[in-house]
């Protein structure tokens, strides 16, 4: 061997290795997602549950593998921000992830007020944004082509419970409507009051309470006096474990109180013990929902499965809803075959599929349409779902005492 | 008859008030710091109570001993080791200082407790007692009774105990004090002390009715200092007096405003007595 091929064959095995060593490069590409989340202060507690759920996903992203686009395979990476329950810094994390962390996509900050301010962010970047726990349509409505939500619009909460509550109450009459300050809770109770005038219901009542109220006495006892069949309340988890105990301690009863949200959730089941007993609510996902999909899940049970291991509870509506904006992502991703922001914006838009979560399909607007929320009531300290008929575990009970 | 239902509900909500108020009063009103760490004091009785009822079965109201025992020995410490090194030094300072020990503290309760709410259900739940068209929670009658009871013995021990004078000479004139021999370090230690045994003791009392979680902290915090305002600082009957004109004023405020403007209606409240009685209503001159 002359001194030439020597040189020409070292030439070409680093020439080779370092071609491997560029399709490795292209292998181990990541994709990097923000999530501003309220991890400390007040909304922690939803913040976490949404963490979970991002985690969750990208967890189980990776473990098989990445996300597939082209010829290019990704492992997700999430970049989370704490920003302290305190919204306009979750507008300024949003900016902050965009702009200096450079991350390829957002998801939105805890609820609809919060989704809503940073939208406007993610919109002058173009970045696409899916927000996983804003219902209001107020968020939905400001011509954003960047935003997708999980959630559909409030009145399909509201909507189902009436049907059924009078299905099998047609006499019931007297509706008192409770809520808090706060842009969900308001909006929610403007659907009910809807919702109710809508079938000749009388609202007895209808007040408001302010954030961070530490006690509710005046108010039941108001609700006492308007002698309400139906006592709907809206807040969040602390709110409506007082008012709940507030009632009881009053001798406040009706033949149905709904509560949302926060009957969803364990906490609340824990905290309430036997008060929470034939309390009706509504979510936009069960863990008895039963879902067959092409998603890195698969289906429903096995995500329900995947979350038990890792967390040791069962998964409620914000994990799982949070879990589905990253399999939205990841599907839109591998339709467009590019993470390029428009073309998955363009492949989000489009989506038509279902997953563990549910269908999936987004209106003009960005807010998904093809959800199906169920209803449900706890019966013996569990969650069981009374509609949607294809899923239901029981049937409604009336008697709140 | 609503009325006299609405005037029961604030009663009963004035007395956890005061109890929340009187530690938060004492200290500020004779230590001269605005104790911030007093909502997280509160937060921790709680758990110690919701904890000792689920692991021990002890009930709450039995607690109260333990639980104002370990958050007296918790504060002192605090007081002695820390607070002591600024207790000379401009009002802010100290301020600043319980602010960020509050973060460190609070931060360690979500990370130990995490922030989910929970609540203390006892097994023979005390039910309600109703007469003549007013109904009232037996729990929340039974935690004013001890939260006075606790208030009244406070009272009687600055008035007829030695420490008790000495904490009271300390507040009228710390140097005065001092040369009459008075140890104020230890008298500083032992008053600070003393308002985080009552927080304690109300985070006891407050675990049966109201939720419980590290974020409550700032609720408990928020209501101390318009009670303390309302009724006058660094004394226990101002903080009796402030915590049932609160409860009082934010129940007819939610009843006739709407439950909405309650909040808004005690804080209005706050500016006005700040600018026209600044001393509160039991509240002395010169002590501030």
């Amino acid at each position: 061997m002359t001194i030439q091929k020597v040189i020409l064959a070292a030439l070409g095995a680093a020439a080779l290795s370092f071609a491997t060593m560029g399709s490795a490069a292209a292998a181990d590409g990541v994709i990097k997602v923000g999530a501003p989340l309220p991890l400390t202060g007040p909304l922690s507690p939803e913040g976490l549950k949404q963490k979970q759920g991002y985690d969750i996903w990208a967890e189980t992203v990776n473990a098989k593998g990445g996300i597939k686009a082209g010829g290019d395979t990704y492992k997700v990476e999430i970049v989370y921000v704490d920003y302290a329950s305190n919204t306009p810094k979750a507008v300024q994390s949003a900016d902050r992830l965009i702009s200096q962390d450079k991350v390829n996509f957002l998801f939105s900050p805890f609820g609809s007020g919060a989704a809503k301010a940073a939208g406007g962010v993610s919109e002058k970047y173009g970045i696409p944004t899916i927000a996983a726990t804003a219902s209001s349509e107020a968020v939905y409505n400001q011509g954003y082509k960047y935003l997708f939500g999980t959630f559909t619009p409030n009145r399909t909460l509201t909507e189902p419970l009436a049907d059924i509550v009078l299905g099998k109450k047609p006499g019931l009459k007297r509706v008192a409507i409770l809520s808090r300050n706060d842009l969900f809770p308001t909006a929610l109770a403007k659907e009910m009051a809807k919702s109710a005038e809508k079938r000749g219901l009388d609202i007895v009542m209808s007040e408001k309470y302010a954030i961070g109220t530490m006690d509710h006495s005046s108010t039941v006892t108001q609700l006492k006096a308007s002698n309400p069949e139906w006592v709907f309340a809206t807040g969040y988890i602390n709110d409506l474990i007082l008012i709940r105990k507030q009632m009881k301690d009053l001798g406040v009863g009706a033949e149905v109180v709904t509560m949302i949200a926060g009957p969803a959730y364990q906490e609340f089941i824990d905290a309430s013990g036997p008060l929470a007993e034939n309390i009706t609510s509504s979510a936009w996902w069960h863990p008895a929902v039963r879902y067959k999909g092409d998603d890195v899940f698969g289906t429903t049970e096995n995500f329900n499965k995947l979350f038990e291991a890792k967390y040791g509870a069962a998964a409620d509506y914000v994990q799982a809803s949070a879990a589905a904006a990253g399999v939205i992502l990841q599907l839109a991703i591998e339709a467009a075959g590019t993470v390029e922001p428009a073309k998955v914006r363009d492949a989000i838009a489009a989506l038509d599929t279902t997953t563990f979560y549910g269908p999936i399909k987004f209106g003009d607007t960005g807010q998904i349409t093809s959800l199906e929320p169920p209803t449900f009531q706890i019966q013996g300290s569990k969650p069981m779902v009374v509609y949607p008929d294809g899923i239901k575990q029981a049937d409604i009970n009336f008697g709140v005492k | 008859m609503i009325y006299l239902q609405i005037l029961a509900n604030g009663l009963a909500l004035g007395g956890l008030y005061a109890c929340i108020a009187v530690g938060f009063s004492l200290v500020w009103g004779v230590l001269n710091v605005i104790n911030l760490l007093h909502g997280s004091m509160i937060v921790l009785g709680s758990y110690i109570a919701l904890f000792a009822y689920t692991t021990f079965g002890i009930h709450p109201f039995l607690t109260v001993p333990i639980a104002g025992g370990i958050v007296f020995a918790l504060t002192y410490a605090l007081q002695r080791g820390i607070i002591n090194r600024v207790i000379a030094a401009p009002v802010l300072m100290t301020l600043t200082l319980t602010f960020g020990l509050d973060l460190i503290f609070n931060n360690a309760m979500l990370t130990a407790f995490k922030a989910d709410y929970r609540k203390l259900i006892l097994e023979n739940p005390l039910g309600s007692w109703s007469f003549s068209g007013v109904t009232l929670p037996v729990d929340r009658i039974a935690a004013m009774a001890l939260a006075m009871l606790l208030t009244l013995m406070l009272f009687r021990l600055l008035k007829d105990s030695r420490i008790g004078r000495a904490i009271v000479a300390v507040r009228m004139d710390r140097d005065a004090a001092a040369l009459m021999g008075v140890d104020v370090m230890k008298i500083n230690a032992i008053t600070f002390g003393i308002g985080g045994f009552m927080a304690g003791a109300a985070g006891c009392l407050l675990s049966i009715i109201f939720p419980i979680s590290p974020l409550n902290s700032t609720v408990y915090l928020g209501k101390s200092f318009v009670v303390c305002v309302l009724g006058g600082l660094g004394s226990v009957p101002g903080a009796i007096v402030g915590g049932l004109a609160l409860g009082i004023i934010e129940s007819f405020g939610a009843f006739f405003l709407g439950p909405e403007h309650a909040v808004t209606l005690a804080f209005s409240l706050l500016i006005v007595f700040l600018i026209v009685r600044p001393t509160g209503l039991l509240g002395k001159k010169g002590y501030e």
